[in-house]
């Protein structure tokens, strides 16, 4: 009893900490690169779902990324439509697109799957970057309008302008997906993913319909991206063909391997300590004269897959891996 | 007759698997099925469970030709089966593995099986569920209670063939077929497997069960059926198979042998 009461007032501090992070620390680049890091939480986790608890290699999953920014930024910029209807319309297009890419899997695995994902992301990069009269080509959309103001009684207006408020906005998103993935993976969803998983074979011999999983989870997981997308969109107000860029996907991957691969909260600690560390190392750049972000990421995915197969999480899990792992 | 097959015939390229193969499983007994190797016996499951698809004739289950179905829609009908390579799932938990062969037992779509997990319903819970209570109870069955939480991957060779047979019995089959459920045991653990799978014949199940230990194979089956290079030579009792001529020749081999 001790014990849950001590495990729940740290939940509570916790949770507590989270949403004073933007009053404690004012500085408003610091507060930016916690709104990235939420939006690469819900980006990481739904990726998660398909690479870690599936085993649907997915290399294009920055394609689902740009799909929801590009949808939810063109609803509002050419209809006008509010970017709160834009969020998840920008996952549900996203989610249409997932068909594409669910359908291929229920013939293709391992590396085939890995390399038809790349094929369809890099389409759909070329298509951003090619369809110049609705998309600018590689100049990119500029002028996405910001999350609508929220008119409150007694004349309050929230406006979601500034990085402190938006990161408000991205934390609920941010748990809200965790949430929900929390309750695919812990219940008899993520039973039957995992087991997909684990063997194919096997799994139809109990009955469950692999083909119908795949493809359902491939659209789940690409809601939630486009969702990312979306938000990202409408955060930092430009956004171009390099969003759906394989060196997004690279990144998302290197999170949640970091991180730690079918794990919960691995895709979570990916994003934070990644997000912080390529934009703390940014001033190398400047020194070596190259892109070294991805030279670190490449050296940490190496240093992860050597030395911490699960991860940083992993680090601090218990040898046999319970339901509740 | 609960399952039954038709003149059925596989073809892998030049080599002829099956030949017009006719079959019939009564309900409840246990059919063994042997034969020498590459007699055709795997190749007669994996017809039956979807894996493949015969090049001519019917399966006939309850009546119904399964010729067609996938594997899922195969097992969804009743009839479960094992694999001669264990194929548990080596990173869950004993007690998972189990419980994964209970997602599908009210047949619901995936959407379906998504939406139940995201609001909660207690029938899609993994913990303190109906669904637990089963799979502990199958657990015990085959006698792994005190693995529940170990990884599968962490079992010795003779319980992860139990706990296949154990996951297989989760869809609550009418038919199991079992694939090798002996081989590669010890004497000991054959006598458990044999003890086990008398078990599940006597809630009602019937069993087909493809074996190369002849002593378990005798011991159990009521009835065998005898394969050679994919045809059928003989079928009757244990006692019958016995004696038959074409059957010690092709299978035992030597005629001393056929003497004692």
């Amino acid at each position: 009893m001790n014990r849950k009461l001590f495990k729940l007032s740290l939940i509570i501090l916790g949770i507590l900490f989270i949403l004073a992070l933007p009053f404690i620390i004012q500085d408003r680049y610091f507060q930016h690169l916690l709104v990235l890091s939420g939006i690469f939480i819900i980006l990481t986790s739904s990726w998660n779902l398909l690479a870690g608890y599936s085993g649907l290699l997915n290399l294009g999953h920055a394609a689902f990324y740009g799909i929801g920014g590009y949808s939810s930024a063109l609803l509002a910029l050419k209809l006008g439509l509010s970017p709160w209807i834009g969020l998840p319309l920008g996952g549900i297009i996203s989610s249409i697109f997932g068909i594409f890419l669910g359908i291929p899997s229920f013939r293709l695995s391992g590396p085939y799957l890995a390399i038809t994902t790349i094929g369809f992301s890099e389409i759909l990069r070329l298509v951003s970057m090619n369809w110049v009269d609705l998309t600018r080509g590689s100049l990119g959309l500029y002028g996405i309008p910001p999350l609508t103001s929220l008119k409150l009684p007694k004349g309050i207006l929230i406006k979601f302008v500034s990085e402190q408020n938006f990161y408000y906005v991205v934390i609920i998103f941010a748990s809200l997906t965790l949430f929900i993935i929390r309750r695919l993976v812990y219940s008899e969803f993520g039973i039957s993913l995992r087991s997909m998983r684990e063997d194919e074979m096997g799994s139809e011999s109990i009955g469950i319909d692999t083909s119908r999983y795949k493809l359902t989870v491939f659209m789940i997981s690409a809601f939630f991206a486009g969702f990312a997308g979306a938000l990202y969109a409408h955060y930092v107000r430009l956004i171009s063909p390099e969003m759906l860029s394989l060196s997004e996907t690279f990144t998302v991957l290197t999170m949640v391997m970091v991180g730690g691969l079918g794990t919960l909260y691995g895709p979570v600690v990916g994003a934070v300590v990644l997000t912080f560390l390529s934009e703390g190392l940014r001033f190398l750049e400047d020194i070596v004269k190259l892109n070294i972000r991805f030279v670190i990421y490449g050296a940490l995915l190496m240093t992860t897959i050597l030395f911490m197969r699960n991860g940083i999480v992993g680090l601090f899990q218990k040898k046999t891996q319970g339901t509740k792992g | 007759m609960i399952l039954e097959g038709i003149n059925v015939t596989r073809w892998f390229g030049g080599l002829c698997a099956l030949k017009e193969v006719h079959f019939s499983i009564e309900d409840g007994e246990i059919l063994g099925l042997i034969g020498p190797n590459g007699a055709g016996k795997t190749t007669l499951i994996n017809l039956i469970t979807g894996y493949y698809a015969p090049n001519s004739g019917q399966i006939k289950y309850e009546g119904k030709d399964i010729v067609g179905l996938s594997p899922h829609a195969v097992n969804k009908l009743g009839i479960s089966r094992t694999f001669q390579i264990v194929r548990t799932f080596p990173k869950l938990t004993v007690l998972d593995n189990v419980r994964s062969g209970l997602v599908e037992r009210r047949q619901r779509s995936p959407w379906r099986v998504a939406l139940d997990s995201i609001i909660k319903n207690p029938d899609v819970q993994m913990i303190g569920s109906a669904g637990e209570g089963r799979a502990l109870e199958l657990l015990e069955f085959v006698g792994l209670t005190e693995y529940r939480d170990e990884l599968a991957e962490n079992l010795p060779f003779a319980y992860s063939k139990r706990l296949e047979i154990a996951r297989a019995l989760a869809t609550n089959p009418k038919i199991l077929l079992l694939d090798e459920p002996s081989s590669g045991l010890n004497p000991k653990e054959q006598n458990d497997q044999v003890t086990i799978i008398r078990r599940i014949n006597e809630q009602g199940i019937t069993i087909l069960i493809v074996e190369h230990v002849m002593k378990v194979i005798m011991d159990i089956s009521h009835r065998i059926l005898v394969l050679h290079y994919g045809e059928k030579i003989a079928e009757g009792r244990p006692e019958e198979i016995y004696k038959n001529t074409r059957v010690i020749e092709a299978y035992l081999g030597s005629e001393a042998y056929a003497h004692g």
